[in-house]
């Protein structure tokens, strides 16, 4: 083997090594990584919103004085032609059963339909339960109406919010009383935390009965909405505060801008303090006495406060006078303020309305969980289609395998939850509760899959940084192993043979000269 | 005279009656970014510091302000009056003085910290207090001031960032929906360039200076030494100074203010992604924060009525939410049992974190171990006797020779 094709051998070895195994291993290491997130899928659950959804709803229909051995059926035909009637956006039905002879229902769990014999027709939906009552007369037997007034007055009036929600329907805004697009409402998150703080213009000692008064009225209250939300409550008393209303003790009736721009409330805005997402305030305000009297404050001998409401922060419960020297304030006092407050917490809920107040709890409460599952199944999906949409438009951006995982889980979530509302035969209260469960949990996954640390795009690294980092360790390999493969590749075997013939010579001459040493020597 | 009078008051009332906050938006937040360090920078840190002062005053609070301040000015060993930073040479303010919420710091103002914070993409130890948790409505205001060149802004004198970078970010937040709208104000060199590739709607960006053309200095304090105020920023705020909470001014009014005369270089507005005309916009609805107030209009002698005084609640019941959830709770008081406070709380019997000896295994193991490790024993000594009582012999038929 000669000498060059020795050389050119191993110029090739290194060229080859270079490019086979260096460059991938260097493309591997530096290529930034990119999960392969199933954005067809996700495409077209966006596209075909709620295409796999259709909830249904069980209602039991009992009649305590004529049998009517096929009534749901009747029922079931009219409801469905009613909901028929409305091209819908998320498709629900009812499933009309017959209540059992010796089933039990649960009036606060489950919907009950009871068909009552009287000399009238009408409905009525009791404030403590789930059961609707219609009303109707012989006459009506007779017509047989019976089946469709039953049928309207679930669908109309019973399920009001999913009438209008989710078929669109504008007949029914009265009875409607869920509101959750109005400016008040502070959007849903399933925890929360309550502030309630209690303000006097002056620095003089002041306590308060909140704790007993709260354990008393709240944490029923607390309890009853648990499964919707979950509060936590914190309060406080703020000295030498009282937002600057001070400033409006003279004014007769101020307008809104007058208090918008007087209220002084960014002491009270403090939502980093606390773990919740969201905060609702609660500040009970009391002037200094220098300031005087509020004249603005319509009270009355029982009431000797005023209450406000701040869009998306919470209420402002007003006092007219200020507080005498030493006050310690009661429940007797505190009670009818937190008994306004839930209504106002309503509000800032989005159950009920200025227009329209709670008249029925239960079923309310019930619409808009529903309302509120489908509702965050939908912002879910639109987090991970921003997310699909944003890593295909940045090529840049890494994603990493937690984002896949979370997305997998993501949809896993809202497949579970669909089964759990398409189901006919679970409606009852707990199955609502997982329902809103699972997409509340989805809701999270979607986020922290969309805010993930990593993704952070690496577009501020410019490329001129790129080739700094790596062209002084690059290009001098490169230089050196294709310059040799260059050089060894136009050496010709005559120039070789030359180089041989002369390395011989050289070698001869060399091996002379240690003789030529030793015969000096 | 008089006519010019009236036509002017005609004028003001049509403004007032034209102009109104928009509904939209019920959150402001304001993220104010010095990105530059060192000494002779104090203008900087004097700009953004008085941006500060300005949006607090007008009602945004601290919660909702992101200060980033690359450098300390006010600890600053050249500062003549330390803890202290002025903006004018007159020094009437200190805008340092009082309760100065910075969020970011020194090194933390980086590029990447800013782009994090635009699109909230942060690891779960960061706190809320230093995030940007804007919604969609949310309405921003982001102030921005340094050192720039076409298409970049300085950061740290170590690295820049891009107009990309930023036009990039925005299109983040509104895929997300985390704005109403942005309004976007930068005074550095070349400033008009920074926003020239922002794509994202509902943005409105105002520069300092066009591209080839530097910002100035508005003027020095002999004893602090070094230039106080930038001239953009100086008119800017001279604006500013005449807006309360209830100012029915524009931010038409305000880009209107800047004449080249003032600011030396010529300021820049970008309206094209914005929805809204600048003259129909209030400047309060990006540096204020106006509380829409109202009364609230439901029975409140219902609430008194239906306050149950007795414990039992059979005495005078009232349709009432809480009532509703009382009745409730006497009804179900399995339910509150369950509820047991933090202190109370049992610990749950897991069956992992019981630990447990088993006796008979431990006896085993010595039961097997003792008898093999004597054995052993006595092999090992019967081998090394055996091998000493050899060694011995040949020693002895060694000895023999």
């Amino acid at each position: 083997m000669s000498q060059l094709f020795l050389r050119r051998v191993v110029a090739v070895w290194f060229a080859a090594i270079y490019a086979l195994i260096g460059l991938p291993l260097w493309y591997k290491l530096t290529t930034i990584y990119r999960a392969p997130l199933p954005g067809e899928y996700v495409s077209s659950l966006r596209e075909n919103m709620h295409a796999d959804v259709h909830v249904v709803v069980p209602v039991y229909v009992r009649s305590d004085t004529y049998k009517f051995p096929d009534i749901h059926r009747a029922i079931q035909a009219q409801a469905d032609a009613l909901l028929r009637s409305k091209p819908s956006t998320i498709d629900w039905s009812l499933q009309v059963m017959p209540a059992e002879k010796n089933q039990t229902l649960d009036l606060e769990s489950d919907y009950v339909l009871t068909l009552v014999l009287d000399d009238f027709t009408g409905y009525a939906i009791p404030y403590d339960s789930k059961e609707t009552v219609v009303f109707f007369d012989d006459t009506a037997v007779l017509s047989n109406d019976v089946p469709f007034f039953a049928a309207q007055t679930l669908i109309e009036h019973t399920f009001a919010a999913e009438w209008t929600h989710f078929s669109g329907s504008t007949s029914v805004q009265d009875e409607n009383t869920l509101d959750i697009d109005s400016e008040m409402v502070i959007s849903y998150s399933p925890t929360m935390h309550l502030s309630l703080s209690l303000l006097t213009g002056d620095g003089r000692p002041v306590a308060w009965d909140i704790e007993s008064t709260l354990n008393q009225y709240f944490t029923p209250l607390r309890r009853f909405l648990s499964p919707l939300v979950n509060f936590t409550v914190d309060t406080s008393i703020l000295p030498f505060n009282d937002l600057n209303l001070g400033s409006l003790h003279d004014v007769q009736d101020p307008s809104w801008q007058d208090l918008a721009h007087s209220v002084d409330l960014s002491e009270l805005s403090s939502i980093n303090h606390y773990r919740e997402k969201n905060v609702v305030n609660l500040a009970i305000v009391f002037p200094s006495p220098e300031a005087g009297q509020l004249a603005f404050i319509n009270a009355t001998q029982d009431r000797p406060w005023q209450s406000f409401m701040v869009p998306q922060w919470g209420a402002l419960v007003v006092n007219k006078e200020a507080l005498p020297d030493n006050a310690r304030i009661t429940q007797d006092y505190l009670a009818p303020v937190i008994y306004s407050f839930a209504c106002e917490l309503f509000q800032f809920l989005g159950l009920s309305s200025e227009k329209a107040d709670l008249s029925t709890p239960y079923t309310t409460i019930d619409s808009f969980k529903r309302i509120m599952t489908l509702k965050n199944l939908e912002q879910g999906v639109e987090t991970l289609w921003s997310l699909v949409k944003l890593t295909n438009q940045f090529p840049q951006m890494s994603v990493p395998k937690r984002v896949l995982a979370d997305v997998e889980r993501a949809v896993e979530l809202r497949l579970q939850a669909v089964e759990l509302i398409n189901d006919p035969k679970q409606g009852n209260e707990a199955i609502w509760n997982e329902a809103l469960r699972l997409s509340n949990d989805f809701v999270q996954v979607c986020e922290r899959a969309f805010f993930h640390k990593e993704m952070v795009q690496q577009n501020f690294f410019p490329q001129e940084h790129k080739i700094a980092v790596y062209l002084p360790l690059l290009g001098p390999i490169s230089v050196i192993i294709f310059t040799g493969l260059i050089k060894a590749l136009r050496e010709k075997h005559g120039d070789d043979a030359e180089d041989h013939l002369n390395g011989k010579k050289s070698l001869k001459f060399d091996s002379d000269k240690p003789l030529q040493s030793e015969d000096t020597s | 005279m008089r006519l010019i009078t009236y036509l002017t008051t005609i004028v003001v009332l049509c403004v007032l009656q034209v102009v109104r906050a928009d509904p939209a938006h019920t959150n402001n937040w304001a993220v104010l970014v010095c990105t530059s360090r060192f000494w002779f920078n104090y203008r900087h840190m004097a700009n953004t510091l008085s941006m500060y002062r300005t949006v607090k005053r007008l009602g945004i609070p601290d919660s909702r302000i992101i200060l980033m301040l690359s450098d300390d000015v006010a600890c600053n060993s050249r500062n003549l009056f330390p803890g202290s930073v002025f903006n004018n040479q007159d020094r009437a303010l200190d805008l340092y003085g009082e309760s100065v919420e910075v969020d970011y710091k020194g090194y933390e103002v980086t590029v990447e910290n800013f782009i994090r914070l635009l699109t909230d993409r942060w690891g779960e130890e960061q706190p809320k207090s230093k995030r940007l948790l804007t919604d969609e409505n949310s309405n921003i205001f982001i102030y921005m001031t340094g050192h720039g060149g076409a298409d970049f802004l300085k950061f740290q004198d170590a690295e820049e960032i891009a107009s990309h970078d930023i036009a990039d970010a925005f299109a983040q937040m509104h895929e997300k929906k985390r704005y109403n709208e942005i309004f976007f104000m930068i005074d550095t060199c070349q400033a008009n360039s920074m926003y020239s590739k922002f794509y994202s709607p509902n943005v409105l960006a105002v520069g300092s200076s066009r591209l080839d053309e530097s910002s100035y200095s508005h003027h020095s304090d002999v004893e602090v030494g070094v230039a106080v105020i930038d001239r953009f920023t100086y008119y800017t705020l001279d604006f500013m100074e005449n807006i309360e909470k209830n100012s029915s001014l524009s931010l038409q009014d305000l880009f209107d203010s800047y004449t080249f005369e003032k600011v030396h270089s010529h300021v820049g507005v970008r309206t094209d992604l914005y929805h809204r005309d600048p003259s129909k916009v209030l400047v309060t609805d990006f540096f204020g924060s106006v509380k829409h107030i109202v009364k609230d209009m439901h029975d409140q002698d219902n609430d008194f009525q239906a306050v149950l005084k007795d414990h039992d609640g059979t005495d005078g019941y009232t349709d009432h939410i809480v009532n509703l959830a009382l009745s409730k709770n006497e009804r179900n008081p399995v339910e509150s049992s369950k509820a047991v406070s933090v202190g109370l709380a049992t610990l749950r019997r897991s069956e992992r974190s019981v630990v447990t000896f088993d006796k008979s295994k431990g006896k085993a193991k010595w039961s097997a171990v003792v008898p093999i490790s004597i054995l052993l024993g006595l092999l090992v000594l019967t081998l090394s006797t055996q091998s000493q009582n050899n060694l011995s012999s040949r020693t002895a038929t060694a000895h023999s020779f």
